[in-house]
């Protein structure tokens, strides 16, 4: 022994923590197999004095039964030895280089250990072995009534722990308890390992450490009619006599609903218990509870010696005196947790009458510890599950023993051996499971930085070339077997004939077919709705949208609410910070029909994207709906059905695809699948579409390219995502009616400044952006499209310049106020276009985080003209 | 001062009347410091401003240690209930809301409950295992202020002709918890014999309070040790007995 001195002061004990701290530091360097061995040493040690121990505990404490004390030192060294042998306590105990993530176990330091004078020596080699296997010191506060007791306990597994070579002074205790030294003691550990009283357990709990800390245990036994009766009756007396009732699971009554209730006595009186007359239950309870709180005197005794107590005699070889009462109410006696061999039992009149009881002992006495049940529990789910939902206990016993049930491992191997029983909240606890190792231990996690992994998502077929359209349709009946398409479109182009050679193809096939042509520019919901009614009344199995962005979202939209009326619009138009980890989760589409989407315009991209914008016309707010589930399972794009655009419409979308390329580019999610594409894209558009613009009908070849570079645009947006250009454009378009391409190319040129900034307040949120390097992304597009510059400042100069003149090439105008909105409504409106952009799901992916005001900033500037 | 007309005899101590004023004179075997202590509990008692006399002098009267107060004229409700048993239902009503009246007051300088029934336990002649159990039991009480009698009874109690009550004899007034102010309460009642008035007044003061019998009961152990000290021997054994109980996990 290294302890020279008595602990029984606040000068001793001080000395006598400190000590335990320069012998914990060590301990902390231990390896994984040092304290492994350390472990199996003080196991085996207490293990053998597991007899000596419990004949002490008894003498001492004047309480239990020796043999049954042998079978607690005996669980408490070999059960837990067991349990903890191949567990991982020290250092790295978890490592997954994938997700570069390790958890290391540090000890917390010095435990403050409260041992009740129920269990003195068990529940010693308990605490000392899960400190020495998670390497903490430990010091023990021992109940006076079982101080010599436990202090040989924790004598037993220390000396042995030292023997295989842990530190000098690593366990510890208190020679002279008292309530003070206790108090001291428990401010001065690092973590409370208390087991006693309620006042114990509050008294730990306001040291201001934390605390793993048990309270009262009240539990009752429920028979219910399908019980084995025999297996109920034995398993309850045989909990209920284990030390004479002093394990804190222990059965404190029984409730017998009436169908079995004479069956289960009558098996109760055979197999040892005693039924008190009324005269004998009153006496009992005068004896066994003095103003609500237990006598000292019975606690632990023999039924024999209670029923002496009490002033009569019981038959010899008793082994539970059981008083049949009627009152759950903390003025019944039998009520109360007794410690101690007394049973109280009621007779239930059906099973809620059970709960009802069951729930009201443990609410009174029990909250959090245990509850019981004898059923038959393969008939019987509905009533478990009715049990299981109202106890308010945080062990729950099936056909079990609760004494040595609760503890775990005995009746039921996956419950963790323990003999400090957690009971959660409801009994003041920080732990509701049984107390082991994990609870004795600081987990620190090391998490390296890992990047996401990143898609490239398409339409399962995307076909193109001029002239393909009939081409791609022929698949529809070769290969998909369709018979029925349905077609969404404008009235424009239903009009002038742009359907026909879908229609002509449809018939051709045999597959019959039917045109909603109603889609207006901006869709609604409404539209969308009524769309979806002639949809539903048709049931096709072929969606076909035709047109610009308008009638392909309208289609999509369509498609949903087609093959899902169930869901609700508000919940699919949620927004996402990603769209992997979105809380909604998007209906899977395509069990009723095939989308295809057929472009007329060279801009949008929606064929390929899983993008739709809808605008409630009610509110006039617009809904971007975004998920996979909405990507088109066929896109075809054929520059045939765009060779007529008018000069507007080819202007606004192709600019439109120029921001769409910018964006993808310049996004935080944007790879080196998505930048090819992109970069690919704008090079064609900056070539052909002032051709396409100039010549209309006349340049098949710059319509296709424009057809092309569009669609791979999207392409690349749909997998990269776009930014704060977007953001502001859906705003400044739907608050001041311009249309979507126009609003986009007003607000690019802010954006590109805005992104290019070195030093920005803010940076986007996404660890493959490692830190704010836009500007030479805009540096590598000019570099792509032939346009110089002595530095990359230069370079971006001069791409805005070169996108200015791409602009006026095709008539789109410098700045908002060019399009004729009023300046004052402008202003009017523009803190609730700020917060709006600000929120749109595009702000998402920018590279440059915006600030409210940065965004004004940027309206201000599109507006005026900087 | 006029010391001819003795009023109540203690032992240690006698009590007189002069006029509006009441002397309690105490004997040479008495500690300075107690009687000091009492006027000054008292004093501190009287600041609250609740009804208790009030202190005018402390002195020494031919070589003894006397405290001077207001004499407050009227019965006890000790000897009300005992001349009027009809009417015994309204005068515990009355004493219960006056026990809840002195509770809602707060005396922030008196001496603390809880300090006090820790020395009081040490103090006792029971076996250390039991005093650990009341102290662990004591430690785990909530801390509250309030303002308690410590011997709250119907004989402290006295009602002027007007009907307005007095609490006298604050000797052991303490700041702390109700709980424990009634648990004594009830046990001087058992202590008399007068059991169902004892149930009566709990019944009765749960009521009006909402306070849990169970938390008063909890309080009883600890009472009850504390009343042993100076305890009479018949009433030691059931004072112990009171005592020694546990509250195991």
């Amino acid at each position: 022994m290294s302890k020279k001195y008595v602990v029984n002061s606040e000068e001793s004990l001080k000395q006598l923590l400190s000590e335990v701290r320069e012998a914990q530091a060590k301990f902390a360097t231990y390896t994984q197999e040092q304290v492994d061995e350390i472990f199996f040493r003080a196991a085996m040690a207490a293990n053998q004095a597991r007899i000596p121990l419990a004949k002490m505990a008894v003498e001492e404490t004047g309480m239990g039964v020796v043999e049954d004390k042998v079978i607690k030192n005996h669980y408490a060294s070999e059960y837990i030895y067991n349990a903890y042998r191949n567990v991982r306590t020290c250092g790295v105990i978890e490592h997954d280089p994938a997700f570069g993530i390790t958890k290391i176990a540090e000890p917390v330091g010095v435990l403050a250990a409260v041992v009740p004078t129920t269990n003195p020596t068990s529940t010693a080699i308990f605490k000392s072995l899960l400190a020495l296997k998670t390497r903490n010191g430990i010091i023990f506060s021992p109940h006076p009534r079982a101080k010599k007791c436990t202090i040989e306990a924790a004598r037993i597994v220390y000396e042995a722990a030292v023997k295989a070579g842990a530190p000098e002074g690593i366990i510890a205790w208190v020679d002279e308890p008292t309530v003070a030294l206790s108090a001291q003691l428990m401010k001065e550990a690092d973590l409370i390992l208390a087991t006693g009283g309620p006042g114990m357990v509050k008294a730990a709990y306001s040291s201001g450490k934390p605390a793993v800390g048990v309270g009262a245990g009240n539990t009752p036994a429920i028979v219910d009619e399908s019980a084995d009766i025999v297996l109920a009756a034995s398993s309850i007396l045989h909990s209920k006599t284990f030390d004479n009732g002093m394990i804190c699971a222990s059965e404190q009554s029984v409730i017998v609903l009436k169908g079995v209730y004479d069956a289960f006595k009558k098996e109760m009186k055979a197999r040892g218990a005693y039924f008190l007359s009324d005269k004998e239950a009153d006496m009992v309870r005068k004896t066994i509870i003095i103003n609500g709180a237990l006598n000292a005197k019975i606690v632990g005794q023999s039924a024999c010696a209670i029923a002496k107590l009490s002033g009569f005699d019981a038959p010899e070889g008793t082994k539970v005196l059981v008083g049949e009462v009627d009152s759950v109410d903390l003025s019944e006696e039998f009520a109360h947790e007794k410690l101690s061999p007394v049973l109280a039992m009621y007779k239930a009149k059906d099973f809620d009458d059970a709960l009802k009881k069951a729930s009201k002992l443990i609410d009174d006495g029990g909250l959090g510890h245990t509850s019981s049940l004898y059923i038959n529990s393969i008939t019987q789910k509905e009533k478990m599950e009715k049990w299981e939902g109202a106890m308010r206990t945080c062990r729950m016993l099936v056909n079990t023993p609760s004494s040595q049930g609760g503890i775990g491992d005995i009746y039921n191997f996956a419950l963790t051996p323990s003999l400090t029983l957690g009971c959660g909240s409801w009994g003041g606890n920080s732990v509701s499971e049984n107390v082991g190792v994990k609870h004795l231990i600081n987990i620190k996690t090391v998490a390296e930085r890992r990047e996401n992994m990143l898609w490239f998502r398409a339409p399962q077929k995307v076909y193109f070339k001029k002239g393909c359209l009939p081409v791609a349709l022929r698949e529809l009946s070769t290969v998909y077997n369709k018979k029925k398409a349905f077609i969404v479109t404008d009235t424009f182009l239903y009009q002038n004939g742009y359907t026909k050679p879908i229609t002509d193809k449809l018939d051709e096939m045999g597959i019959t077919h039917t045109t909603f042509f109603n889609v207006a520019p901006d869709p609604t919901l409404a539209c969308a709705k009524e769309g979806t009614a002639a949809m539903r009344a048709f049931a096709p199995d072929t969606i076909i949208a035709i047109g610009g962005g308008s009638a392909m979202d309208a289609g999509k939209i369509m498609w949903v609410m087609y093959e899902h009326p169930e869901v609700d619009f508000l919940d699919l138009a949620m927004r996402f910070m990603d769209i992997r980890k979105r809380v909604y989760t998007f209906p899977k589409m395509g069990e009723k029909a095939t989308f295809i989407a057929i472009p007329t315009s060279a801009g949008t991209g929606s064929e390929v994207t899983p993008f739709a914008v809808i605008t409630d016309e009610k509110s006039g707010v617009k809904y971007p709906l975004a998920d996979y589930e909405l990507m088109p399972n066929i896109a075809i794009v054929d520059a045939d059905m765009m060779m007529n655009a008018p000069k507007g419409l080819t202007a606004a979308s192709g600019i439109d695809a120029v921001t769409h390329a910018l964006e993808a580019y310049a996004s935080m999610m944007a790879t080196d699948f998505t930048d090819g594409i992109a970069l690919r894209s704008l090079k064609m558009i900056f070539e052909y579409l002032p051709r396409a613009y100039d010549n209309g009908p006349n340049d098949p070849i710059a319509r296709e390219k424009m057809g092309h570079a569009a669609t791979m645009a999207g392409m690349a947006f749909a997998n990269a995502f776009l930014g704060v250009c977007h953001s502001m454009a859906h705003k400044l378009g739907a608050f001041h009616h311009l249309p979507h391409g126009v609003a986009n190319a007003l607000m690019i040129d802010e954006v590109l400044r805005f992104n290019a900034a070195e030093i920005p307040p803010k940076m986007g949120t996404f660890p493959q952006y490692d830190h704010p390097h836009t500007l030479a992304r805009y540096a590598e597009v000019a570099d792509y499209l032939g346009i110089k510059g002595k530095n990359d400042s230069e370079k971006l100069d001069n791409l805005i310049a070169a996108i200015d003149e791409l602009k006026a090439k095709v008539g789109i105008k410098p700045t908002i106020k060019d399009y004729g909105v009023d300046e004052q409504h402008f202003l009017d409106t523009l803190d609730a276009m700020v917060e709006q952009a600000f929120d749109d799901q595009c702000t998402g992916a920018n590279p440059r985080y915006p600030l409210m005001s940065e965004i004004k900033q940027m309206y201000l500037n599109a507006y005026y003209g900087k | 001062m006029d010391l001819t007309h003795v009023i109540a005899q203690r032992p240690s101590k006698k009590i007189y009347v002069d006029g509006d004023k009441v002397i309690k004179l105490f004997d040479n075997n008495f500690a300075k410091s107690d009687i000091l202590n009492e006027a000054l509990n008292q004093a501190r008692v009287e600041d609250t401003g609740i009804n208790a006399p009030h202190i005018h002098e402390v002195t020494k009267i031919d070589g003894q240690w006397a405290i001077v107060m207001d004499y407050i004229p009227g019965k006890t409700l000790a000897q009300l209930m005992e001349e009027n048993p009809g009417k015994i239902n309204e005068y515990l009503e009355q004493f219960v809301a006056l026990q809840r009246y002195m509770h809602a007051f707060r005396a922030p300088n008196l001496n603390k409950l809880k300090d006090k029934m820790s020395r009081k336990i040490d103090e006792t002649t029971l076996d250390s295992t039991i005093k650990y159990e009341l102290h662990t039991r004591l430690e785990g009480m909530p801390v509250k202020r309030k303002l308690c009698h410590g011997d709250f009874n119907p004989s402290n109690i006295i009602v002027r002709p007007d009907g307005v009550m007095f609490i006298i004899d604050w000797s052991h007034a303490t700041q702390g918890n109700a709980g424990a102010d009634v648990a004594r309460t009830y046990l001087l009642f058992v202590l008399e014999g007068k059991q169902e008035l004892a149930e009566s007044y709990l019944r009765l003061f749960c009521k009006k309070s909402g306070m849990s019998r169970k938390y008063i009961n909890s309080w009883l152990p600890i009472v009850a040790a504390s009343q042993s000290v100076k305890g009479k021997k018949e009433e030691i054994e059931i004072l112990h007995k009171w005592a020694n109980v546990v509250e195991f996990n």
